[in-house]
């Protein structure tokens, strides 16, 4: 019975999302209302990006400062720092600063997509494996009341749902802490963002 | 399966090897009472010479820091730090100006900080989890909404008392009185309606359909209008509150800009009813909408996911609480101008300014 039980409380613990589930999103498993992408006009009140959002890719100096501006291993001390550096010793700011700009909103916002349909990819698996876990537990029910009672099959039963619901509950905690890696994201590039405007002006 | 886990576990590595990021509140206390006190000397040899501005004094709740900031309107410079209670979102004025109440969800309660001494000094007997709250005009009952019980507690606030609880049937999520105080909204996330609440009664008297999820309401000052903003439907809706329907909608409409972005959340009202603000969330920015008309007429970009706002006692200023950028703006309202932006703790949530 106490296998039961502990089923019983890991599907109701995994329901209590704070918030009632976005129409749109039935897999989005946030609390935050999902965004899909990040839209320019959200992070960037500079001049146009124009042709930059395409070229940036052909500057091999800015693909490689992206890069390392995009990886959260970076401080955010040292990310700043280091557009300072580059846009000071740039001859044309201006535009070097639009094609880092444009850089770090394309490879952010890929960054912060993969994420989010992972995240969606796992919510609609756990929401399978909350279906299949309550099947078993009927089950297990109606072998635990069967006179004469399968003992063998009872406690085989019981093992895989112990798994099974272990599985289930470590998955949800991952999933409650992956939610904020989007909105670190949205914060990086907010934050860089910001600093390439101040050296532009 | 086991790819996606290993995925998405890839990215709470990456994050657990970032250093956490520094406490910018805590930093610049002490860098803000230097100049505090720097700023009260000036001010002194200054007084015979001119009169200075009227400074405020600004309270927000950090949600994730634990803290409370508190911002001189005169420096614009966050001069202490106070550290409060579990996930602090709710955050008021007694209306006597002595004391800020800062609902603590995870704590259960909500504390009482003395205004003179910044300190918090007593604490309110609220359900469990609240997130908001509101007060009568007179300042004497305070509405608490319960996230978790499906309750509004109502709290004698001379006493520091609980007198009795509402049973609203429902998650309550925005809250506000009616400037007579015989009408208390509620607004709930499931039902996705503003409840009408009869305070002598204690009943639900009205429920009113409006768009997904909505999460704050507000009166006009002259009590004719209801606006209820839906953070996933993108609108404000205007309720009649005696006939208890939606007579219009104010859409939002930035060029650029996803639809998904826009997520209405705070409303704010100009004492002569003529101009509201409404914060849109991830958009960034705050709509400026013409209450007559009830069309936006300006967007003004602030910080990140912005939600809740405080207007100063002389409405020269609109302050907004910027989550994710983990800052506050300051809008020149009569400029319509964003003039300066102050760093604070950890996912800023609230906003209250003394009387």
């Amino acid at each position: 019975m106490k296998v039961l039980a502990m089923v019983a409380l890991a599907l109701a613990l995994s329901g209590t999302t704070a918030r009632a589930a976005d129409p749109r999103y039935p897999n989005w498993p946030c609390t935050q209302a999902k965004v899909p992408e990040i839209s320019l006009a959200a992070v960037w009140a500079g001049p146009a990006l124009d042709d930059a959002e395409t070229k940036w890719k052909n500057d091999a100096k800015i693909t490689a400062l992206v890069a390392k501006l995009s990886a959260r291993k970076t401080p955010m001390d040292e990310a700043e720092k280091s557009v300072k550096d580059f846009l000071a010793a740039s001859a044309d700011k201006t535009t070097n600063a639009k094609l880092l700009f444009a850089g770090l909103f394309d490879t952010l916002n890929a960054q912060r997509s993969q994420v989010m349909n992972g995240l969606e990819r796992v919510s609609h698996k756990q929401r399978e494996a909350a279906d299949k876990i309550r099947e078993e537990a009927i089950q297990l029910q109606t072998l635990q009341g069967a006179t004469p009672r399968d003992e063998a099959k009872v406690e085989a039963l019981s093992n895989d749902l112990i798994w099974k619901t272990r599985i289930f509950e470590d998955r949800n905690k991952v999933v409650r802490f992956v939610c904020e890696v989007p909105t670190a994201i949205d914060q990086r590039l907010f934050a860089l963002g910001r600093v390439i405007q101040q050296e532009m002006e | 399966m086991q790819a996606e886990v290993s995925e998405v576990m890839r990215w709470s590595r990456c994050r657990d090897s970032a250093p956490p990021p520094p406490l910018a509140g805590e930093v610049r206390t002490a860098r803000g009472q230097i100049s505090h006190i720097l700023r009260a000397a000036l001010l002194g040899a200054l007084a015979l010479a001119a009169a200075p501005a009227h400074a405020f004094i600004a309270y927000v709740s950090n949600e994730k820091s634990n803290t409370v900031s508190v911002i001189d309107t005169d420096s614009w410079t966050v001069t202490k730090t106070i550290k409060v209670g579990q996930r602090p979102r709710g955050i008021d004025f007694t209306r006597d100006g002595k004391f800020v109440m800062v609902a603590v969800g995870d704590d259960d309660t909500i504390q009482m900080i003395d205004a003179k001494t910044q300190g918090v000094v007593d604490s309110l007997p609220s359900g469990p989890d609240p997130e908001l709250f509101v007060q009568d005009a007179a300042g004497k009952t305070l509405y608490v909404a319960n996230e978790n019980d499906n309750t509004v507690t109502v709290i004698d606030l001379e006493k520091r008392a609980r007198l009795g609880d509402i049973q609203v049937g429902v998650e309550p999520e925005g809250m506000t009185i009616s400037p007579d105080g015989k009408t208390l909204i509620n607004t709930s996330e499931t039902t996705n309606m503003a409840h009408f609440i009869d305070t002598a009664q204690r009943q639900i008297v009205a429920n009113v359909l409006v768009d997904a999820r909505p999460r704050f309401a507000e009166f006009k000052h002259d009590s004719s209008e209801l606006w209820v903003s839906s953070e996933i439907g993108g609108t404000v809706s205007i309720i009649d509150p005696k006939k208890h329907e939606v007579i219009g909608k104010v859409v939002f409409e930035i060029p650029g800009l996803r639809k998904e972005a826009i997520q209405p959340v705070g409303i704010g009202m100009t004492k002569d009813d003529k101009t509201a603000f409404v914060a849109l969330g991830p958009a960034n920015r705050i709509a400026v909408v013409d209450v007559a008309s009830r069309k936006v007429t300006k967007y003004l970009l602030v910080g990140q996911r912005v939600w809740h706002m405080a207007f100063t006692p002389d409405e020269k200023y609109l302050l907004t609480t910027n989550g994710v950028s983990n800052d506050v703006s300051v809008i020149d309202v009569a400029a319509q101008k964003v003039i300066k932006t102050i760093q604070v703790g950890e996912l800023p949530w609230g906003i209250a300014i003394a009387p």
